[in-house]
């Protein structure tokens, strides 16, 4: 039984966890700005090197150039799943707060977000949107984000450059079902069977991220289903994934 | 008669790059560091096509530079693109409740595609 005094002091502590890991989000979202103000730098220099603006390069010079580029676009994209790690951190803690969402919009954002990501790879991403608007859902909307960032970024680490990711929202009995499918490697054998369990990597994804963003699909599984809706996947060998999720529509 | 693009860009090395390259594709460049300047241009006699408007300025931030812009008769309809490295949702939207052509994240695109861009929306 923890006395009153031990309560006390559990809250305050807890108070000051909080207040520094906004501290702590602040300044990674500020840092990372400032990494990109650098990292833009680089590119469009390296850039002029590689296209001869600043005179014409040896064989060896043109290889390492290259080289650099590539490196500095690892950075870039570093940096973004560093601010989605930032972001995702403060939504999977706190309470559920569900409102009226608009799912189409969501997604619209998200695929913003990784257009960094999805430009260097030169992966298109197709979303399919529906003649009528579809109807919004009950949910919480930054969580929503997480669970849909976090299929998108899968959909795009399993994808091979220059593939093809395809978005769909269809109504479906009271759900909104979106799935996003990619036309990459697929998942293994092993990871059909563990993907959803806590702290699985599988090791087919490709170009693995040095920061993943730092939440697997079991934390997403338990937010679909806390929305009351159901997450499940198909996967060919070879041939690529698709990702299915619904989540209620908004009554 | 040639087009001509307004730089609001506090970063010297940044503003230098974009200058020259989008010159080379045939643009008369004026360029700003800060508000203070941007207001000189934008309040003075020379026309302009597009803004390429950087987003944390010092002092006054690209957001309350746009506000200004939109109060302002002339420039309505002016095409502008932001050209910033940040990126939060919260950004986006505000930039795109005061009409912007395009919101790009500098280090997601090479001076290349940026030009490309301009082109797409004033021509050259």
């Amino acid at each position: 039984m923890l006395t009153e005094e031990e309560i006390k002091l559990m809250k305050e502590e807890n108070e000051r966890l909080l207040n520094l890991s906004s501290v702590k989000s602040d300044m990674v979202s500020i840092s990372a700005h400032q990494i990109r103000t650098a990292l833009s730098a680089q590119k469009w220099i390296i850039k002029m090197f590689i296209d001869g603006d600043l005179g014409k390069l040896s064989a060896e010079q043109e290889n390492l150039m290259h080289k650099a580029y590539e490196s500095n676009e690892r950075a870039i994209s570093i940096v973004s799943e560093l601010l989605l790690a930032n972001k995702t951190e403060n939504v999977t803690e706190k309470q559920y707060a569900f409102a009226e969402v608009d799912l189409a919009e969501l997604i619209d954002g998200s695929i913003f977000d990784f257009s960094g990501e999805t430009h260097s790879k030169g992966i298109e991403i197709i979303f399919l949107t529906p003649k009528t608007k579809p109807p919004l859902v009950r949910g919480d909307k930054e969580k929503l984000r997480v669970v849909f960032q976090n299929i998108l970024e899968n959909a795009i680490k399993y994808s091979n450059a220059h593939g093809k990711i395809f978005i769909t929202l269809t109504e479906k009995d009271g759900f909104i079902e979106t799935s996003v499918k990619d036309t990459g490697i697929g998942i293994s054998e092993d990871g059909k069977k563990k993907i959803f369990e806590k702290f699985y990597r599988d090791p087919g994804a490709q170009k693995k991220a040095v920061i993943g963003s730092g939440i697997g699909l079991f934390t997403i599984k338990k937010i679909v289903e806390t929305h009351g809706g159901k997450i499940w996947f198909d996967s060919i060998d070879g041939d690529g994934t698709t990702f299915f999720f619904t989540i209620p529509i908004y009554k | 008669m040639s087009k001509t693009i307004l730089i609001i860009e506090d970063d010297n090395f940044l503003q230098g790059l974009e200058a020259t390259k989008l010159k080379k594709e045939g643009y008369e460049i004026l360029t700003a560091s800060n508000s203070v300047e941007a207001f000189k241009i934008i309040d003075g006699k020379v026309k302009f096509d597009l803004i390429l408007l950087d987003l944390l300025l010092p002092e006054v931030d690209g957001f309350m530079i746009l506000e200004k812009i939109r109060q302002n008769k002339e420039f309505l309809t002016i095409p502008v693109i932001v050209f910033s490295n940040l990126s939060e949702e919260k950004d986006i939207k505000r930039a795109t409740k005061l009409g912007i052509s395009e919101f790009m994240i500098k280090s997601n695109f090479t001076l290349d595609e940026l030009a490309k861009k301009v082109k797409e929306l004033i021509g050259s």
